[in-house]
Parts: C-alpha cells; structure tokens; sequence
C-alpha cells in the first residue's frame, strides 16, 4: 500500500512537471506548430498563418501524455515501486487536468468576447477554438482531459507489461555482436575497406553539391565555414586554454579584407580573390598576433571580455562614421567579385562548395597535425597548468601567441570565404553571436577534439537550418537543446581521449581526471 | 613558427612589460592632449553639461552595478558566467511592468478625482509591489535557471555551464517573445513618478534636471549595495556563502550546506537583477524580451572591470564605467557612437595594468 | 576508425538522402501540356499543380532584437493574401521564413525559397545586409522582389533586374525634410543624428548636404548606439551646441526615447524632427506629452476606405493595432497584395489543369507596375526598381495625434 502511495506521489511530482510545460507550450501557441508538424506526418499540408485540423492538436497533446506515461512508469519501476503504471495515470492526469482548467476558462471567456492578445500573445480566438476541439469549452476539456489521461496511462502500463525493453535489448546485443564479429573487425581493419572508405568520402564530397540543389550547398557550406572557425578557437580555446570571446573580429578581418579589395565600392581595387585569400589570412594572423602581445598576463574570464571588447570595437568601428569612406560603413559591401579560375568564373554555389570543401580538408589536415606535434603538446600542457608547463621549459608566451595568430588565420579564411560567397558583408554579419556561436560549436562538440568540431558545427549552424521547420519556435527550440546537449554531455559529442603517446611512453604515470580544465573558482 | 623563431623571447616578461609601458604612455598622452583640447581650447561644454553627463552616468552606473553584482556572485561561488543574468533582468523588468499595469486597471475613485486608479491613488505602494513583483520573479527565474540548466553540470569541465548558459539565455529571450509578443512597451509610472519629471537645479546658469525616477533608481541601487554587503558580511547566509566561495569540499565538512548556499546565491542575484530590472523599467520607460541583452554584456564587463568575484568590485566597476561611457567621448571629443569603443579600450587598459580588475585579489602569476 | 566514426558517418549519410530527394531539379519548363509562353520565356515557368498553392516567399527577421519588424510585415502580409481570394480555384500563401535581418540568414533563406518551384515572388527581405546577400540568388533563378522596406540605396544601383522596392528612398525624403526645415520652419541652426543604421545613417547624410546646401549651419552631425534606453549624455553633449532643431534618422525605439530625454538636456525648446521611421502610434504613445511639435514623415496617406478597411481586418486577426509592431504593417500589405496583383495578370491556366506562371514575364510585370494603388500611396517603378511614386507627406503632432503638417 505504502509503496502503490509513493508511486502515485512520484507521479504527481512529475506530472507537475509536465503541467508547466504544457501550459508553457499551450501558452506560447506551441500546440497549434506542433500540431501542424504532425499534420504533415499525415500527409495533410496546413497553409502558413493558419491552423491545422483540431483533432492533430489532440495528437499532439496525446503525444505528450505517452512519453510522460512511458518515462514515469519505467522511472517507478526503477524504484521497485509496486504498481508503476499508477504514477504513468497520476501524471499525465494531473497535465490533462491543468490543461482543461485552462481551456475551460479561457474557452468560457473567449466565448464571451475576451481577448487577452495584448499580453498573450498567441491566444487568439482561432487558437482558443482550436484547442476545445471546435467545441464547447466544457466538451473541449473533458476531451483533452480524457485524452491525456488515457494516452499516459496506457503508454505506462504498455511500458510495463510489453517487453518493449527486452526488444530494445536485443538490438542492441546485435549490434553489438556484429561489431564485435572477426569479420567486420578484420574488415575495419583491413586498409583497401578504409581506402575505398575514403575514396566514396572523396566521391561524395565531388558528387553531392551537383545533385542537392543550391539551398543544401548553402547550409552545409555554411557549416563548413563554422568548422574552419571552430578549429581555428579550437586551437585557441580547446588546445592552448585561453578563452576567447572575440573570435569574430578575426573573422570580420577576413571579410572586410576581400570585401574592401574586391568590390566596386568603396574602393574598386579588384585584386582579385585569391590576393585577398591571403591578405586575409595574413591580416588576421597578425591582428591576432597583436591582439596576444599586450594580453598575455590575463587569464580566463579576463581574458576573455577583453577579447569580446575587441571584437565588439571592430564592430562599432566598422560601422562608424569615422571609417565609413574606408569600410562602407553600416551599409557594407555590395557586389563583391567571387573567385575566378583559369579566367572561368568560379563562384556558383557548387564551385563555392568545393572551395569550402577543399578548405576544410585542409584545415582539417593541418589542425590535426598541429594537435598531435610538439606544439600541440606545448599546448595542452599550457592549458592544463601554465606555470608547470613555464617551469618545464615550456616558452608559454611563445606558444600562445602562436596559437591566438594560428586560430586568427583560420577565422580569416572562414571570413574570406563567407563575404564573397554572400557577395556582401556588412558590420551586422560580425556581431557577438558569431563568437558565441563558435565557441559553443567548440564546446559543444568536445574541447580540443577535431572531430568534435565537425559534430559541434553541424549541431550549432546545421541543426537552426533543420530547425527551420519549427518557424519562429526554432530559436527557442535550439536554446533548450543547446542546454540539454550540455547537460546530456558536458565533455561534448566527441570529447577528445588523452594523447595515446603519453600513455605508451610512461604507463606508471599517475592517471589524471579526463577534466582538463576544471579548475577550482578562486574565490 | 618560423616567423615567431626569429623574434626573441629570452626576456618576455621584460618584452612584454616594455610593451606594456609603451601602449600605456601613448594612450595616456593622446588621451591628456584629447582631454585638454576639450577643456580648454574647444571649451565645448560648460558646467552644466559635464554635470547632465555625471548625473546620467550615475544613475545608469547604478543599475550596471546591481547587476554586475549578480555576475560576481555566482563567480565568486562557481566561478562560472552566467551569461543568462540579463534575461533574468528582463524578466524582473517584466514582472514589475505586469503588476503596475495591473495596478493602473484598478480604479480607486475619490471625490475630487472620480478616474484615479489605484496607481496613482498609492503611487508609493504601486511601486514598492512593482519592485516587490520583479525581484520575485527575477529569483524565482535566477532559482530554477540554476537547478535546470546549472545544477547538473556542477562537476562538468569549466566551459559546460557557460554553453549551458548561452542555451538558456537565447531560450528565456525567445520564450518572452513568444509569450508576449515581440511589441515594445511602456512602462507605467504612477503620474507622481512620470519620466522626465523631476527637479531643477541651475547650474552655470542653465536649467539641469535631476529626475525623480533617476533619484530613485540610485538611491536604491546604493542601498541595495549596502543590504548586500552587510548581509555578505555579518549574517550568516553571508558566511556561508564566503565559505563556499572559498572552498566548497570544506565548507561542507564544516556542516554548510552547499547546494542549498548556491541556490541562495543564485536568488540573491537574482533579485538584485530584478530590481535593477524594475528600475530599468521605470527609469527608462521600455520593456521587451530584448531588454536584458546589453545590460547583461555592461554588467558583465562592468563586473570584470572592478575584478569579477570581488563585490566591492562590482559596485566600483558598475560605476565606473557608467560615467566612462557618458562622459568619455565627451572628454575626449569622440562621436558618441564610439561610447563602446572607448569603455572597451579602458577596461583593456585597466587590465593590462592590473590583470585582475580595479580591486581584484593580485593573480598567480603576479606573485611569481 | 572506432563506433562514433560510423555513426556519425551514418548520420551524414542520412542526411545527405534525405536533403537530396525533395529538390531536386526545380523549375521543371515547357513540359508538356504547358502552354508556349512557358518555352518562350527567359526563366522558365512556375507549375502549380491543383491542390499546391502559389506561394509568395518573405525573407525577414522573426527571432532576435528585430523580430518585431518581421512579424509585423509578415501579419500584413497575411491580410493581403486573405483578401487577395483564389485565382482560378488556386489559393496564395505567404511563406515568411526568418532571416534574422542578416546577410547570412538572407542568403539561407533565398537558397531555401529558391528551392521550392511554387515559390513565384518574394515579398521583402527586410534589411538591407539580408537583401543585399539575397539578390543575387533570386537574380539567377528570376523571382522578383518588392521590398517594403530596404531602403540602402546602392541595393538599386546593382543593375538587378529583380529588385524592386516601394519603400521610400532617402534621397526623396531627405531633400523633402531638409528644406522643409530650412525654409518653412525658418531653422537655421540644425543638429543632426542619426541611430548607426545605413537607414537612418543615409537619411541624415540627405539631410545635413541638403540644408548646409540652402545656407543652414548644422552645428552638429553624431550617432548614437541604437538600442539603449537613455541618451541624455549625447543629447546634453548636443544641447551644447545650442540648435534649434534636432533632426534624427532612426526608428521609433531610439526616436520616442530621443524625444522624451530632450526634454531633460537643455534642448526643451529645440524641434525633434524624425523621419518616416518614427512615425506611427507607437511614438505618441511613447512620448505623450513630450511629443507635442515634433515631425515625423508619413508612409500613410489619409484614412482611405481601404486602409479602414486593412486595420480593422488586422486587428481583428492579431489582435494589436497595425502599427505597433514596426511602422511598415501597411507597406508589408502593400507588397504582397502588389505581388498578386501582378501574378494573377500573367498567370496561365493550362489545359492540363495546371496553373503556369511564366517567371521572367512576371519579374517584368512587377518592374513594370504602373498606377498600382497601394495603402501607402501610389507606386510605379522605374528602370532601377524605386516603386515608390508619391511624394513623402509631412506629419507633425498636436494635442497628441498625427496631423498633416502645412
């Protein structure tokens, strides 16, 4: 009997929950989105600016109640609580309750002529119809209500008594086992299978911007810039440990260096792209290289506003009144000439890719050599405790500043890259949120971690494209999967594993935390 | 590498000091011969308008202060940024702009007036629960941004929580939003606090005006400041919170209870945000879910400035650099488009002289 | 060569097929039952199968500091495909994708519309950088814009053949307002500021030549930084140069703040003369008593019957009053309704059922809009794409409401 109560009482607890998030969701016109995603799924397209068929809204909400169901049950039963699938009933009970206190009034007041539009936003009349089901409000209610106590508690009790878990079980045991299988070792290991691996890589990366159309080209090229600017603070933050918030003034260097050179106005140089490839580079590695001197004695959070400052007076100055004869001012650059090859035009969007592509191999290339030289352990050691690194004869000034000047270049490549494909830059393209996004991408995809980089910018420039689908939700979305990545993995999607060659060189070492840089706040 | 070969470093730290020196005495001369021009040769302002600069600076110097105060906060004890701070601004400037509209919609008739409403029939009142409603609701959303988005990642590498807190930042922002519109609104004052209201005082024989709300907003700030210090220093939450700051494995062998100090730090923060919010509000008549981007990013460097973890750091910092940003280009006879530059450029000057902020404690490698 | 290298070679994989499929090989012409103005034109033509729409695309901020202007236009937008009604039994829809106000989201944004073959016209972008990165993209494929309301004026001096506008262009205005402030309010001492943006940026430039040009003393030219919420340093740094008016390019955010903090600088007494960008009810709200005097420039003509009419339906649809997001609500009908107008004049019904739009005839039928009669006045475009025809209307505050000034 005790045991049955607590199950009950864990299920309110989560239900609350749930409780809050519905209303959030119902609040925000969440359920009207997401009931249209889920009209598509059934192949019925709802017209932009209107709302989809009520009965989808009752999917969506029932949706909800099943996952709730299914993760209080099986949390229950992880308690050896006697009868979990009570908790899967208690819970979405309880959301189904919240939600139809809430359509009953508002459902009563709408029908009365209230408008709370001025405060809350998305409660439009249309919405308000829609979420009672087209309904009086009090049917309304009873439906959502049922709906959510049905859908949660059977999704529980299917969870409990349908051996959902052992299928689960089993495929994993078969992955498992075909990965573990001689065949597919030898397989793995076997070099023509890791060639032919990296020939049909090679192949794809030839064939696919054909095929994918120009909007593909745009996000994956895109994504492709974002992994040549996480490698480059990669070095910066992820190696050499100095966290570095201004990343995008390096950026902005590589932009304007092919903008101002290469377009009609303010100027009209047209040097050429390639000039300004590596005029670019050059101007950004030495920026950072200037940056680096002066700032050497600051540490970590210092560190870093003052990078952010800097970027945030590129930004200011680039849109001043004082530069404008010089940078165009906040109007930008217009018309910025693309590369030419042997005298052919080379800026289509697919010419783009391949350009993009073939700079991120390279960086790819150089990056993960840099990592795995002495320099690279130079680095680490740097980041993982700058006086012992100084006191083994490491020269840490040395070696930052070539880390700020190495990642600087390959911002500015990434900033050379991204104006003249976009034919124009302007001082909003260089704002904080360029940092701060390359920095997530950088943690996001495991600090230090190569292919981290890769995984983090396709989740931090990628996934708002995919996101796209979601309107004007995808931001939110992204913010909260932003949160729950980190908090699903804070080493990152790819942390990076301890160099092997220390490992073999000096097997009796003590074993350190796999936590590079956590270091204790001082006070 | 090769470049960098030829350049010696034998000596960096008498490089780098020269390096220093020299930026340091350039900035100084330009800065002095700048300033002097001004002064005297231009005279562009009389006394009258230095003293409008000083009195906008204080009084947005103030609001930096209280929410720097929440950034130092929460470094101090997790030595993390909580770049979602200035969301949790907004959302106290929110919540004192939905009890003042409330409050405007409840009519309170007398006699003499028969359309009063409740706002103006107890002006003080209205305002003391708008302040009392922002920084409610500013700790609560300070409370569960650190349980939701924190809590877990407490022994996470140092950068998660950052990233954790960019996340729910760009979140907060998109679900205000979402919930309210993207429309920008006015604050309600009571007609006894109305904007632009205020006192005149004649300086160099102009008319300056001091605003009630700029008065109230710095008045409060500073006792804010004082409340904060004395319970950092003689309560014992205060104590608590030191020695978590300190070193959080003793504290809890001494019996604190660290997880319960960090939610208390976070609240406290919180509600300094949220009547900075209000004040915002009030002062400065907007609110929207955008609201909290710039002042968190000031505070921020205004927190970094006087040395981020050190309150009395804070405080100074905020200040500081409130007067920088309205009286600097001024001074130095810049457009004052460039306001950003130059408070940047003195925060890298300040650091490059004292790597840890105005009052910060000296880093490890001074002491070396 | 370990787990997660397979997995995340599987994901890219799954993501390579299932971006290939849907779109590939647009703008399927001639095909067929397709009529022969489709083989004859220079880019093809538009499908609509029955049961598709025809969709007109928006590229504009939704999220970020300047959502509201995206979700503002985008609502008017909406109003105009609801009274736009069906062409031959086809409906339209108005697909407004966020863009973020930025080069990059306007270039993402194009490369997406562009994708999609029932994409006809695009109703926007928004701002200038998004546009400016946008242009090239829909120039390659012919989909003709009408922006409501980048104003930079280089966008129209790129030779593009698809851009067009009706938003005022500053020179017109600029010129307008300059002299206006010269010779009918017989300043002569005049500060200038404006808010950092190209707009407000290339307005007070018009206006600081334009008055200096007429024998006027702009005793001083400053910006501030847009989007804070206090600017009495600047204005009291301004009040030391003692002008008799204060003229600011900007939009309402910074414009009622502007307004208000005057009257705590010194500069009690100096005109606040605005722009097109901060007109609107928002400003009267925001400034009350503070506003009384100040000028702004209309984008709205009079009440018409029809713009009645277009608040009433807004309001009635979003529950606000047009105006309160963005000073562009009836500038984001304007172009949508303008847009269908003209793709319902060179629209083909096949006899395959289908509705075939040829692109390149439309791209000329909207450089070539002649007398079209809009909310915000009347519009004919000329060679470069300036749509916008009807002269700037002065408007000026008394007693808290908009009145036209003399």
């Amino acid at each position: 009997m005790k045991l049955q109560e607590s199950s009950f009482r864990s299920g309110l607890r989560s239900g609350t929950t749930l409780a809050l998030i519905l209303m959030f969701l119902v609040l925000i016109g969440f359920n009207a989105s997401g009931a249209a995603l889920l009209a598509r799924l059934f192949g019925q397209t709802t017209l932009s600016g209107q709302l989809p068929p009520a009965i989808f809204g009752i999917v969506f909400i029932a949706l909800l109640a099943v996952g709730q169901g299914i993760s209080s049950a099986l949390a229950s039963r992880r308690r050896n609580a006697a009868r979990p699938w009570v908790s899967s009933f208690a819970a979405a009970g309880l959301a189904g309750l919240a939600l139809a206190v809430f359509i009953l009034v508002m459902g009563s007041l709408y029908q009365n002529g209230a408008d709370f539009r001025k405060t809350l936003y998305a409660l439009s009349p249309a919405y308000i119809k829609f979420l009672t089901v087209d309904q009086m409000p009090i049917v309304g209610a009873a439906i959502s209500l049922a709906v959510m106590l049905l859908a949660g508690g059977l999704a529980g009790l299917a969870a409990i008594y349908l051996p959902f878990g052992t299928y689960w079980q089993r495929v994993k045991t078969m992955f498992v086992r075909f990965w573990n299988l001689d065949g597919s070792r030898s397989l793995r290991a076997n070099r023509y299978f890791k060639f032919g691996l990296y020939a049909v890589l090679v192949l794809m990366c030839f064939f696919v911007p054909r095929v994918w159309g120009s909007y593909w080209n745009y996000v994956f090229g895109l994504v492709g810039i974002y992994v040549l600017l996480g490698l480059g603070l990669n070095i910066i933050v992820g190696l050499s440990g100095q966290l570095v918030l201004g990343y995008v003034a390096f950026f902005a260097i590589g932009a304007y260096s092919v903008a101002l050179l290469n377009a009609p106005i303010p100027h009209n140089l047209m040097w050429g792209f390639w000039a300004a490839v590596v005029i670019g580079i050059l101007l950004a590695a030495l920026s950072g290289f200037l940056i680096g001197l002066p700032l050497m004695r600051l540490r970590g959070d210092y560190l870093a506003i003052v990078t952010m400052g800097f970027g945030e007076i590129i930004r200011v100055l680039l849109k001043s009144d004082l530069l404008t004869s010089f940078t165009g001012g906040p109007r930008g650059v217009q018309d910025i000439r693309g590369p030419s090859l042997f005298g052919q035009s080379f800026s289509s969007d697919i010419d783009f890719m391949y350009l993009i592509i073939l700079a991120v191999a390279l960086a790819l290339f150089i990056a993960s050599r840099l990592q795995n030289s002495r320099v690279g352990r130079s680095w680490i050691a740097i980041r993982e405790d700058e006086t012992v690194a100084q006191a083994s004869g490491v020269n840490t000034t040395r070696y930052k500043l070539l880390a700020l000047a190495l990642g600087a270049a390959f911002a500015g490549l990434g900033g050379v890259l991204f104006a003249a494909r976009n034919q124009f830059t302007g001082p909003e393209d260089h704002v904080l949120m360029v940092s701060i996004n390359v920095l997530s991408l950088v943690i996001v995809g495991g600090m230090g971690s190569v292919p981290g980089v890769v995984l983090g910018a396709f989740a931090l420039k990628g996934l708002p494209e995919i996101l796209r689908e979601l309107a004007n939700y995808r931001l939110l979305a992204f913010g909260a999967l932003l949160v729950i990545m980190m908090i699903a993995r804070p080493q990152g999607l790819w942390p990076v594993g301890r160099p092997s060659l220390q490992r073999k060189e000096a097997p009796d070492s003590p074993t350190e935390n796999d936590k590079p840089n956590q270091e204790a706040p001082n006070g | 590498m090769t470049a960098l070969s030829s350049v010696s470093f034998k000596t960096p730290q008498l490089v780098a000091r020269i390096i220093r020196s020299v930026i340091g005495i350039i900035v100084v001369v330009w800065a002095a011969m700048r300033i002097y021009n001004v002064l005297f040769v231009n005279q562009a302002y009389g006394l009258d308008t230095w003293v409008r600069f000083g009195i906008t600076g204080l009084i947005i110097g103030g609001m930096y202060a209280l929410i720097a105060i929440g950034y130092t906060l929460v470094y101090g004890i997790l030595g993390m940024i909580n770049f979602a701070h200035g969301e949790v601004m907004m959302i106290g400037t929110f919540g004192g702009y939905f009890v003042l509209e409330a409050l405007a919609a409840i009519p309170a008739p007398t006699l003499a007036n028969p359309d009063l409403n409740f706002l103006n029939a107890q002006p003080l009142l209205s305002i003391l629960l708008a302040f009392l409603a922002g920084t409610l609701a500013a700790s609560l959303m300070g409370y569960l941004l650190e349980k939701i988005a924190y809590r877990p990642l407490r022994n996470a590498p140092r950068l998660a929580p950052l990233i954790s807190a960019i996340g729910a930042s760009i979140f907060l922002q998109n679900a205000v939003q979402l919930l309210f519109s993207p429309q920008l609104r006015d604050y309600t004052n009571p007609d006894a606090l109305a904007r632009g209201t205020g006192w005149s005082i004649e300086i160099a024989g102009s008319q300056v005006l001091v605003t009630y709300t700029g008065v109230l907003s710095f008045v409060l700030s500073i006792l804010l400041m004082v409340g904060l210090y004395v319970l950092v220093q003689k309560t014992r939450i205060g104590r608590a919170m030191r020695a978590v700051a300190q070193d959080k494995k003793t504290a809890a062998l001494m019996g604190v209870d660290v997880d319960a100090v960090i939610s208390q730090t976070f609240i406290i923060s919180g509600a300094l945000a949220g009547a900075a919010g209000v004040m915002w509000g009030i002062h400065n008549g907007l609110v929207y879910y955008f609201l909290g981007f710039i002042p968190g990013i000031k505070a921020f460097t205004a927190a970094v400035l006087g040395g981020i973890g050190n309150i009395p750091g804070a405080m100074l910092g905020g200040l500081v650099l409130g007067l920088v940003e309205s009286i600097g280009p001024a001074a130095l006879g810049i457009d004052f488009q460039l306001k950003d530059v130059i408070a940047f450029l003195i925060l890298v000057l300040v650091l490059i002289f004292r790597p840890s902020g105005l009052l910060g404690a000296a880093s490890v490698e001074e002491k070396l | 060569m370990n787990k997660r290298f397979f997995v995340f070679v599987a994901l890219i994989l799954v993501m390579v097929i299932a971006s290939c499929s849907p779109s590939a090989g647009s703008n399927p012409s001639g095909a067929g039952a397709a009529p022969a103005e489709c083989a004859s034109d220079a880019f093809g033509c538009a499908k609509i199968a029955p049961g598709q729409t025809i969709k007109i695309g928006m590229g504009a901020p939704m999220t970020g500091g300047d959502a509201s202007f995206g979700i503002d236009i985008s609502q008017g937008g909406r109003i105009a495909v609801t009274d736009a009604g069906e062409l031959e039994g086809f409906k339209f829809e108005l697909i407004a994708e966020d863009d973020s106000g930025t080069a990059e989201g306007g270039a993402a944004v194009a490369n997406k519309l562009v994708a999609d073959p029932t994409v006809v016209a695009i109703a926007g972008h928004i701002f200038s950088g998004a546009t400016a990165a946008a242009i090239p993209i829909y120039e390659k494929v012919g989909l003709p814009m009408l922006s409501p309301s980048a104003t930079n004026p280089p966008l129209a001096e790129m030779g593009s053949k698809v851009f067009n506008r009706i938003a005022f262009t500053d020179a017109i205005q600029g010129k307008f307002a300059g002299t206006y402030l010269y010779e009918k309010l017989g300043i002569r001492k005049l500060a200038v500021m404006h808010d950092g943006s190209d707009y407000g940026k290339g307005l007070a430039e018009i206006v600081r030549d334009t008055f200096t040009s007429l024998g006027g003393e702009v005793v001083s030219f400053s910006a501030i930084t847009s989007k804070e919420s206090d600017y009495t340093a600047p204005l009291a740094a301004v009040a030391a140069t003692q002008p008799e008016a204060l003229y600011f390019g900007g939009y309402t955010q910074d414009g009622a703040i502007l307004a208000n903090n005057m009257k705590q600088t010194g500069l009690e007494n100096a005109i606040f003369f605005g722009c097109d960008g901060t007109y609107g009810q928002d400003f009267l709200d925001r400034t009350g008593a503070n506003g009384n005097g100040a000028y702004a420039v209309s984008l709205t003509p009079a009440d018409t019957d029809s713009k009645v009419k277009f608040d009433a339906a807004y309001e009635a649809a979003f529950g606000v009053k047009p105006g309160t997001l963005s000073p562009y609500t009836w500038n984001g009908y304007d172009v949508v309704a303008a847009l269908i107008a003209q793709v319902k004049a060179v629209a083909i019904k096949g006899s395959d059922g289908n509705l075939y739009i040829p692109r390149g005839a439309l791209v000329n039928a909207v450089r070539n809009l002649k007398d079209y009669q809009g909310l915000t006045g009347v519009f004919t475009c000329d060679a470069k794409g300036e749509c916008n025809a009807s002269g700037p209307l002065l408007v000026t505050i008394q007693d808290g409401k908009w009145v036209v000034a003399e």
